[in-house]
C-alpha cells in the first residue's frame, strides 16, 4: 500500500468535508472532477490547492497546474514526489 | 417619471465628486501598490484610501455621504417620513463587528440625521449597488415613499482580500477590463451615493430620468460567470423591454467589467446577444478597483458625471481585445453628450442587474 | 389578490410545513440538525453537502415548500417566480468559519469564501430550480413584515407571478427560519399582508 496516496484522500475526506465517503470509496485512478468520480468542481480544485500547502509544503502558484496534478490520486501522489524530489 | 441626481462619490481619488470627476477625467487612477497587504504580506495592487484613519471607517463614509447629499437637495427631503434611505454594502463594518456588520452604524446614521425609516440594507454582492437603485425606483413608483436615498459603501479589509486571493482572482497588476492581457480583479474602497425622487424640484443641480430597471439570476453557478452570459442577456433585455427602448437608443454602456478572465467573456457575450456591441462601452474598475457593493452606485454616479460633462471615459487599462465578442470599448476619451446609458453589475451569487439613465 | 399559500419553519429543533411537524431534532444523532432533516426527508442532492447552514436552510424550506406544493414547479415560467430574502446577520455563520480558516488554520478556504455573501443561498436555489427571477437579499435589525409585505408586492406587481420569501435567522445553535410562498392566482391561502405575516412567522 502506498502510504502518501493513502494519506491524500483521508486529506482530501478532511479538507472537502466529503459526507460519508471513506477512503477506501476513492480509487487511485478514479477521476476526481468527473461525474463518475468524486463529482468535484473548481473551488475545490482551489481547496486541493490549499491542501497541498497545508500538509505537504507545496506552493502552487498557478491554479493551471492544477488541472494536470488533481487528475486523481495517482497524479496527485506523482506531483507530490515531483515537487518534493 | 422618477429623478435621480445629487451624486456623490467619495474615493481614493477624492473625497468629493468634483474631486473625483477631475481625477477620472484625466484618467487617474486610485490604484497604488500597497505593501503588504494581502495574506502571506504579499504586496498587492489596490484601490485604497490610505487616508481614511478613523476608528469606525464605515460609518464615516456613510456620514460624509449623507452630508454630501444634503447639500445638494431641499433639505428637508432628509427628515422626511415620505424619505427611505437603502444602503448597499457586502460586508460594511465587518472589522469591527463580524456578528453585525451593519447595526451599528445604521443606529448611528439615524441618530446623526434624524432619519425618521429605518434605512433598509441590500446585500446581494456585486450587483448589491445597482439592485439598490432600482429598488428606490420600485419604492417611489409603488408610491411607498416619495424619495430615497442610496449610499453604497464597502471596505477593503484583510477578511475580502484574503477571500479573493484564495480564489487566485487578484490581478499582479492594476487590473484591465476586456484587456486581452487581463488577469483578475483589483479591490477597491469608497462610497457612492445618489437620490431618487418623484419631484424634479428637490435637486439643487438638476437632475436625470431614472428608468427602472431590472435583476436576473444565472441560475448557473454560485462563484463562476455564466459561460453564456444568460442572466445579463435577460436583465438588461427585460429593462430594454420594460421601458421600451431598442438597443440602438443606448449611447453608453457601463459595464460591470471586473477584469477576470471569464467575467468579462461572459458580458461580451451578454451584449452581443443584446446587439450592443457597437455602442461605446468602458468598465471603470481601472479608475476605482473593484469597490463589491459599493461599485454600482460610484459607477452609476461616475457615468451622471459623464452625461453631464459631456465625456465619455475611456476604460482605463484597456488597450487590445480580449473577448471572444468584440464590444466597442472605449481606448480613449470621447467627448459626446450621451442621451441614453445602460448600467450594468454582475456577481457572485448568479446575480445580474442592470438600470438606464436618460438626460432630460 | 396575492395570497400566501404555503410557507415552512426550521428552529433550533423543530420543522414544519403549514403547521404540521415534519421533523424533530434527535440531539443524539450524528451530524448537524439540517443533516438529520436532509436525510429523513430523502433528498437526494449531493451538493447538499457542500452548502454553508444558510444555504442548507435555503435548501430545505424551499424543497419542503415544493413538496407541499407541486403546482409551483409547473405552474410558472422560469423568470416568474421572484426571491425576496432577508436576515439579521447576513452571513456571519459563515463569515466566522472563513475568518477562523486564515487566523488559526493556515490558510483563507476559497470554498467557505464563496459562502461568505448572504445572497449566496438565492443563487443556490436559482441554480437547483432554474429559476432567472428577480432576487433580492436585505439585511434588516430584526423580521420586518412591512418590508416584505412592501417589496413582496412591488415584485408581484412587474413581473412575477409567485414571490418565495424568506427570513433566515441562521447564526452558531441560533435558528430562526421562516420561507414562505406569495402567489398571485391561487385558490387557497392566507392574504398576503403584514398581519398575517407576523402572526404566522411566530418570530
Amino acid at each position: 500500500m502506498d502510504n502518501l496516496k493513502e494519506d491524500l484522500k483521508k486529506q482530501i475526506i478532511e479538507q472537502l468535508n466529503l459526507e460519508d465517503i471513506t477512503p477506501t470509496d476513492i480509487a487511485d485512478d478514479a477521476l476526481l472532477f468527473d461525474d463518475g468520480g468524486l463529482g468535484l468542481d473548481s473551488i475545490d480544485a482551489l481547496e486541493l490547492i490549499v491542501l497541498l500547502e497545508k500538509y505537504h509544503g507545496i506552493q502552487v502558484v498557478n491554479p493551471e497546474e492544477g488541472k494536470v496534478a488533481f487528475r486523481s490520486i495517482d497524479t496527485m501522489a506523482e506531483y507530490i514526489r515531483k515537487r518534493k524530489s | 417619471m422618477t429623478y435621480i441626481g445629487a451624486e456623490v462619490i467619495i474615493s481614493p481619488l477624492g473625497r468629493t465628486t468634483a474631486q473625483n470627476w477631475a481625477a477620472i477625467s484625466a484618467n487617474q487612477s486610485g490604484i497604488s501598490l500597497v505593501k503588504q497587504a494581502g495574506f502571506d504580506n504579499a504586496d498587492l495592487y489596490l484601490s485604497k484610501m490610505l487616508d481614511l484613519v478613523d476608528d469606525y471607517k464605515f460609518e464615516r463614509l456613510l456620514s460624509d455621504a449623507l452630508t454630501a447629499v444634503s447639500e445638494q437637495i431641499d433639505p428637508k427631503i432628509l427628515t422626511s417620513q415620505r424619505t427611505i434611505v437603502i444602503i448597499s454594502s457586502t460586508k460594511g463594518e465587518l472589522d469591527k463587528d463580524i456578528n453585525d456588520p451593519f447595526g451599528k452604524s445604521i443606529a448611528a446614521l439615524v441618530e446623526r440625521f434624524s432619519l425618521v425609516n429605518q434605512p433598509l440594507v441590500l446585500s446581494n454582492a456585486c450587483i448589491s449597488g445597482v439592485l439598490a437603485i432600482n429598488a428606490a425606483s420600485n419604492f417611489i413608483q409603488a408610491k411607498i415613499y416619495d424619495h430615497a436615498i442610496v449610499i453604497g459603501c464597502d471596505l477593503i479589509s484583510d477578511f475580502v482580500v484574503y477571500g479573493f486571493q484564495s480564489l487566485f482572482a487578484i490581478s499582479d497588476k492594476p487590473c484591465a477590463p476586456f484587456d486581452a492581457s487581463r488577469n483578475g480583479i483589483t479591490m477597491g474602497e469608497g462610497c457612492g451615493a445618489v437620490v431618487v425622487s418623484n419631484t424634479k424640484e428637490i435637486f439643487r443641480n438638476g437632475a436625470l430620468q431614472l428608468l427602472s430597471g431590472t435583476s436576473a439570476n444565472d441560475a448557473n453557478h454560485i462563484s463562476g460567470p455564466s459561460r453564456t452570459g444568460e442572466g445579463l442577456f435577460r436583465s438588461v433585455r427585460k429593462t430594454l423591454e420594460s421601458n421600451q427602448i431598442a438597443p440602438d437608443e443606448i449611447d453608453f454602456v457601463c459595464a460591470h467589467g471586473t477584469a477576470t478572465v471569464f467575467n468579462d467573456e461572459m458580458e461580451s457575450i451578454a451584449f452581443d446577444r443584446v446587439g450592443l456591441t457597437n455602442v461605446p462601452l468602458s468598465s471603470l474598475k481601472g479608475y476605482f478597483g473593484h469597490t463589491l457593493g459599493a461599485a454600482g452606485v460610484i459607477e452609476t454616479t461616475a457615468s451622471m458625471q459623464m452625461m453631464r460633462h459631456g465625456t465619455l471615459l475611456k476604460s482605463l487599462g484597456y488597450h487590445e481585445s480580449g473577448t471572444s465578442k468584440k464590444l466597442n470599448v472605449l481606448a480613449e476619451n470621447v467627448s459626446s453628450r450621451p442621451e441614453t446609458i445602460l448600467k450594468t453589475a454582475s456577481g457572485f451569487g448568479g446575480g445580474n442587474a442592470s438600470l438606464i439613465i436618460r438626460s432630460l | 389578490m396575492s395570497l400566501i399559500t404555503t410557507y415552512c419553519h426550521l428552529s433550533a429543533d423543530q420543522c414544519s410545513v403549514n403547521g404540521k411537524v415534519v421533523s424533530t431534532r434527535e440531539r443524539s444523532a450524528a451530524g448537524s440538525w439540517f443533516k438529520q432533516i436532509y436525510k429523513e426527508q430523502e433528498f437526494v442532492y449531493p451538493k447538499f453537502y457542500k452548502m454553508d447552514a444558510l444555504s442548507q436552510a435555503g435548501f430545505l424550506a424551499s424543497e419542503l415548500i415544493k413538496r407541499a406544493n407541486q403546482g409551483i414547479v409547473n405552474s410558472y415560467k422560469d423568470d416568474e417566480i421572484a426571491m425576496l430574502f432577508a436576515n439579521q446577520s447576513s452571513s456571519a455563520d459563515t463569515d466566522l468559519r472563513f475568518m477562523h480558516s486564515y487566523e488559526h488554520n493556515g490558510a483563507p478556504s476559497p470554498s467557505l469564501f464563496v459562502y461568505t455573501l448572504p445572497n449566496i443561498v438565492l443563487g443556490e436555489i436559482a441554480i437547483i430550480n432554474k429559476w432567472y427571477g428577480e432576487n433580492m437579499f436585505a439585511v434588516l435589525p430584526k423580521f420586518a413584515p412591512g418590508f416584505f409585505a412592501d417589496y413582496g408586492r412591488i415584485l408581484l406587481s412587474t413581473g412575477a407571478k409567485a414571490v418565495l420569501c424568506g427570513w433566515l435567522g441562521v447564526l452558531g445553535d441560533h435558528i430562526e427560519v421562516f420561507v414562505w410562498l406569495v402567489e398571485n392566482e391561487s385558490e387557497n391561502g392566507l392574504d398576503f399582508n403584514k398581519e398575517n405575516l407576523l402572526e404566522l412567522a411566530g418570530i
